[in-house]
């Protein structure tokens, strides 16, 4: 998986568009983004990445979709 | 059935008590209108809230939740050893709200009373207790009372917590009873203060004091959520392997009642079916250590709990701290 089909995920699960979401879009830009908005990506992170997701905790503080991509990068869920 | 334990414990006794004001959380959308309320229900799940009166506390809501329990299952007062009063609102730090209860009800002199200071997984982990003093002969009954009033510390302002939080107070009876088929798992505990700050009042201790933000509820939703998603699954799946279990031999999980997220994140993860999750939040709210109890109560009432049926318990929050236990419901 990609940081494109990352994006895709969280507008999923802040049920928007896909082109309301960039790699760069920041939680305070998006109304459907807020402290609900976040648990949601939080949920939908979990089941598409088959549980692996929930160990990482720094997701909670994610404040945007790069910082949510670098976390995931990291734990080498995704590919860069 | 190797790891129950016959405990010779009955504990087929259950009621609540919520106030009589509630908020219905459509409502909030009068006085909040940013708050994109149908949003938050989506996710909560939690459709009306109660709220204690301003003068109205945990230990009044408790005398009534206990009253109307004497008198539904026609128990002497005069007959209770012991009493766990479990809540995170107190009157007061100090003195022990169990002496006023004890006090108020006209429990004896005589008996094991005190409080506990634990939210969601308040209930389980004080079923342990009890348990554990019938078992040991200290007692020959124990009443758990969970009461709780977070709506004291919650900002009007604070959408996460204003629209989950519910007042309440329940009730149960264990018993000693050597006729008695209730058959207890051995309870499992977790404890991780890392999760302090997560959910906390800062003001309501010695450490600060009660002015200002810090006599708010404050939660991190997120930080919560993850310690949920990534521990209770862990802890379930331990609790079932550990007494030779699978989901397949569970009648009915009873979650603490956190919210619809909470739950529909618990049942994926672990794969469950539908109807063997227990939830009544929709019209109750969260009710901190309360919410088992009052879920217990209500699957009784719904014959989801009966003679012979294996229940889990799994309570988790504040602290963090969490508890479980499998029971073989008996009568």
């Amino acid at each position: 998986m990609n940081k494109e089909a990352v994006v895709k995920i969280i507008a999923r699960a802040l049920e928007i568009n896909n082109d309301k979401l960039v790699y760069t879009s920041h939680m305070d830009e998006i109304d459907e983004w807020d402290s609900l908005g976040h648990l949601s990506i939080l949920m939908q992170l979990d089941e598409d990445f088959k549980g692996k997701v929930s160990g990482l905790k720094s997701l909670a503080e994610a404040k945007s979709v790069s910082e949510i991509c670098d976390i995931l990068l990291e734990a080498k869920l995704i590919v860069g | 059935m190797k790891s129950y334990f016959s405990s010779e414990i009955s504990l087929s006794k259950f009621s609540y008590y919520l106030p009589t004001a509630y908020k219905i959380v459509d409502d909030f959308e009068i006085d909040n209108p940013d708050w994109n309320i149908h949003k938050v229900i989506e996710k909560t799940g939690i459709n009306k809230i109660y709220i204690a009166e301003e003068n109205q506390t945990s230990v009044d809501l408790a005398i009534e939740a206990i009253n109307s329990f004497l008198k539904k299952f026609e128990v002497n007062p005069n007959s209770i050893d012991g009493l766990l009063f479990v809540t995170q609102s107190p009157d007061y730090v100090l003195p022990t709200s169990a002496c006023i209860i004890q006090e108020k009800i006209g429990l004896p002199e005589t008996i094991l009373g005190f409080d506990i200071n634990l939210g969601c997984s308040g209930f389980v982990n004080s079923l342990a207790v009890a348990v554990s003093l019938i078992k040991s002969s200290t007692l020959n009954n124990c009443l758990i009372v969970c009461a709780e009033t977070y709506s004291k510390y919650i900002n009007k302002n604070d959408r996460t917590t204003k629209t989950i939080f519910s007042d309440a107070a329940a009730v149960c009876l264990l018993e000693k009873n050597s006729k008695t088929n209730f058959l207890f798992s051995p309870f499992h505990f977790g404890l991780d203060g890392k999760g302090a700050p997560n959910l906390i009042v800062k003001g309501s201790g010695a450490r600060k004091k009660m002015i200002g933000e810090d006599s708010n509820l404050f939660m991190d939703g997120g930080k919560v959520f993850m310690f949920t998603m990534s521990e209770i699954p862990k802890f379930v799946n331990n609790l079932l392997k550990k007494n030779d279990k699978t989901v397949a031999d569970i009648d009915l999980f009873i979650f603490h009642q956190a919210s619809k997220l909470v739950l529909d994140t618990l049942s994926q993860k672990l794969n469950l079916p539908s109807d063997k999750v227990f939830r009544n939040l929709g019209s109750v709210g969260n009710t901190v250590s309360c919410s088992i109890p009052i879920a217990i109560c209500d699957a009784i009432d719904q014959k989801k709990i009966f003679n012979g049926a294996t229940i889990m318990l799994v309570g988790f929050g504040v602290g963090y701290s969490w508890g479980g236990t499998i029971i073989k419901w008996g009568e």
